[in-house]
């Protein structure tokens, strides 16, 4: 997998409650050399936002407590964070269509497959590849 | 398979996925495992069970009040259906489908008996989870 500068991995948010998918996810993303934070509910997610942080993707599951996931979804594009890739994660039927409404770019059903995540992790390199030039 | 588990513990994978209490899913965890995650399969199954038993829990007290509030019943049976399907504990996964149907027509008879059946495929899962660690564990130990 290319990276679009030497030193600079993609900054990757999961935004899950529960400890197991979030491993699951880590490790996988850590295979493409990402750099991993993980918030545990939407308002912490949104926290890091207003703090001033920056991430390329947000791999984002949708019932946590404290704020859901498309509820986060909504006020991250409310701050003007429209650059970021929002990737909704879910094992709910009905999920789908809640992360689209609030304005995800993606939908991904759980379990997550690394043929899936490595194709959205160079989707977000080609990109940044390309906004450089 | 993963090359740093040990055969007796892939032995035990195979019989779970042959009983079908397991899918292809548990087999993708195991590619997973490499040198720069050794422990990748014991973390994640500890935590399946550990987030498990925790949820049965929670469904439990839920479905305990006199007034039960089923969304977040549902909520509680999603979390379960995520982590399994996530490890592949297809019989988990299935029984929490089945769950989800009860919530949905907010029978409360429907979500106790399924509770039950939960909590056997379950303790089953992760009781031979729990066997297959002690076993990669003592394996480990023989190999120093």
């Amino acid at each position: 997998m290319t990276s679009y500068v030497e030193g600079s991995p993609v900054k990757a948010l999961i935004v899950e409650d529960m400890a197991v998918d979030t491993l699951v996810l880590s490790t996988m993303l850590r295979k493409f050399h990402c750099e991993i934070i993980v918030a545990k509910n939407g308002k912490e997610a949104v926290q890091m936002f207003l703090e001033g942080k920056k991430f390329d993707i947000i791999f984002c599951d949708k019932d946590m407590p404290v704020m859901s996931g498309p509820e986060a979804i909504e006020k991250i594009h409310a701050l003007g964070e429209t650059h970021v890739k929002i990737v909704g994660v879910s094992a709910s039927d009905n999920a789908q269509e809640a992360f689209m409404s609030a304005g995800a770019d993606e939908f991904v059903p759980k379990p997550m497959k690394l043929d899936v995540v490595r194709a959205m992790i160079q989707e977000v390199i080609n990109k940044k590849t390309n906004d450089m030039v | 398979m993963a090359a740093t588990m040990k055969l007796g513990t892939l032995g035990h994978a195979a019989s779970m996925l042959s009983t079908g209490l397991l899918d292809e899913q548990f087999q993708k965890l195991l590619l997973l495992q490499d040198g720069s995650d050794p422990n990748f399969v014991a973390e994640t199954i500890t935590l399946f069970c550990e987030d498990g038993e925790r949820t049965i829990g929670e469904l439990t007290k839920q479905l305990d009040k006199r007034c039960v509030n089923f969304d977040e019943v549902a909520a509680f049976v999603h979390k379960l259906e995520g982590g399994s399907a996530t490890v592949g504990a297809q019989r988990v996964k299935n029984t929490c489908i089945q769950f989800l149907e009860f919530c949905k027509e907010k029978s409360r008879d429907g979500c106790l008996k399924t509770l039950d059946t939960l909590r056997v495929v379950f303790y089953d899962v992760s009781g031979k989870f729990k066997a297959m660690l002690q076993l990669e564990q003592q394996q480990a130990e023989a190999t120093k």
